[in-house]
């Protein structure tokens, strides 16, 4: 906490010059504790202005990932050359519903956070402001849960299909899908960094919404 | 008020002390919410097994949660939540005594965070997972086991509510710390 020296001088003199006028400062004696309050001790919200800063570039860097994630996994399609009788020859991300669920649940991502930049731009421009930063904090909370649901639920599929599963005999369909596979992992990792800068939002939001 | 003047603050608790505790009693007892409903995810997972009277040549005739590795995952998640929920008890009860404790509650944020992601992670992917065993998935020739492991697949799935019930709860409780930080409060 940044306390103002002056003030604090001033509120020292006070009480032995002038004994009768300004009763506040007279009727204390030794000056005890100075109670930095918002306009002493942080006017100008310096570092509030950073985090904002930091909040806006973190925001930009969440948009490139969750864009990256939902296109990547939207527009993926193979179709092998060949045919067989027992596997169909094309997949593509709308034939398992994890998969499906995932692109929804980046693109409501993706929406939010071109939505948000104006609310981080008023957070930088008043960094004293608590109701914008308080709805960032909550919306962002519910979008590290969506976001980290879409991925997990892919990359749990993922993880099947790379692996299959002797137990229930399920195969492991990438050693068929080889580019399938390698461009829906590529897909899921940038939703996990897209959940973890949620995470670092929260915390900012967090550590910029305490009162000085 | 001049800024800079000195302020005097009563031991008697105002108002908004007042809605800071009764913010941070909200808080414990969601934790406790938080820790009974993982816990009884991770038994209700962990304990699920059905052996069916007959052998085919195709399918096994046993079923466990530690032969689907996302459900393996599901169980340790929810186990490693309940244990952080049970650890941060103890600050819970510090932000109702002392209700001005800034620096403890970020903290709190952030590893609740930390574990909501976690939680959601492990409920989804387990999600996913029983979706797929009820459904299973013709594309790439995976068989629906439930029409045989039913039973299985009823815990399976009712396991899965707590998991989220706990998932709510980590939502409510960054909300609530985050509701309680900008307040002003008469301990620093």
């Amino acid at each position: 906490m940044a306390i103002n020296i002056n003030e604090t001088k001033s509120a020292e003199i006070k009480p032995s010059k002038s004994k009768s006028g300004k009763g506040k400062a007279a009727a204390l004696g030794p000056p005890i504790i100075v109670a930095a309050t918002k306009a002493t001790s942080d006017p100008k919200g310096g570092w509030k202005r950073g985090v904002g800063i930091f909040d806006f570039v973190l925001r930009l860097a969440a948009i490139g990932a969750a864009l990256a994630a939902t296109a990547t996994m939207g527009t993926t399609d193979q179709t092998l050359p060949f045919f067989t009788q027992f596997l169909q020859f094309q997949a593509s991300y709308d034939d398992l519903p994890a998969f499906t669920y995932f692109v929804i649940a980046n693109g409501v991502a993706s929406a939010y956070l071109v939505l948000s930049l104006p609310f981080s731009i008023v957070c930088i421009v008043r960094p004293h402001v608590v109701g914008a930063r308080l709805l960032l904090l909550i919306l962002d909370t519910v979008m590290v849960a969506l976001t980290t649901s879409g991925a997990a639920a892919a990359a749990s599929i993922v993880y099947l299909a790379h692996n299959g599963n002797p137990n229930t005999n399920w195969n492991a369909i990438c050693q068929q899908f080889n580019d399938f596979c390698q461009r829906v992992s590529g897909a899921v990792v940038a939703s996990f960094i897209t959940a973890l800068i949620f995470v670092f939002l929260v915390v900012l939001s967090a550590v910029a919404l305490r009162r000085n | 008020m001049k800024p800079g003047a000195l302020e005097f603050r009563g031991s008697t608790s105002t108002p908004k002390n007042g809605v800071n505790r009764g913010v941070s009693v909200l808080d414990f007892v969601l934790r406790l919410v938080g820790i009974i409903a993982t816990l009884a995810s991770a038994i209700t997972m962990a304990t699920t097994y059905e052996t069916l009277p007959f052998a085919t040549r195709f399918i096994r005739f046993r079923a466990e949660y530690n032969d689907l590795p996302s459900l393996t995952f599901f169980v340790a998640a929810n186990s490693v939540v309940c244990a952080y929920l049970f650890l941060s008890l103890a600050l819970s009860i510090l932000h109702i005594v002392r209700s001005g404790a800034r620096g403890s509650r970020i903290i709190l944020v952030l590893f609740d965070t930390v574990m909501l992601g976690l939680l959601t992670g492990g409920a989804s992917a387990a999600a996913a997972i029983v979706y797929l065993a009820h459904k299973g998935n013709s594309r790439a020739n995976w068989l629906a086991i439930c029409r045989q492991f039913n039973s299985f697949c009823e815990r399976v799935s009712g396991s899965l509510i707590g998991s989220f019930v706990g998932i709510s709860v980590f939502v409510l409780l960054i909300i609530l710390s985050a509701v309680a930080l900008p307040r002003r409060s008469s301990h620093h």
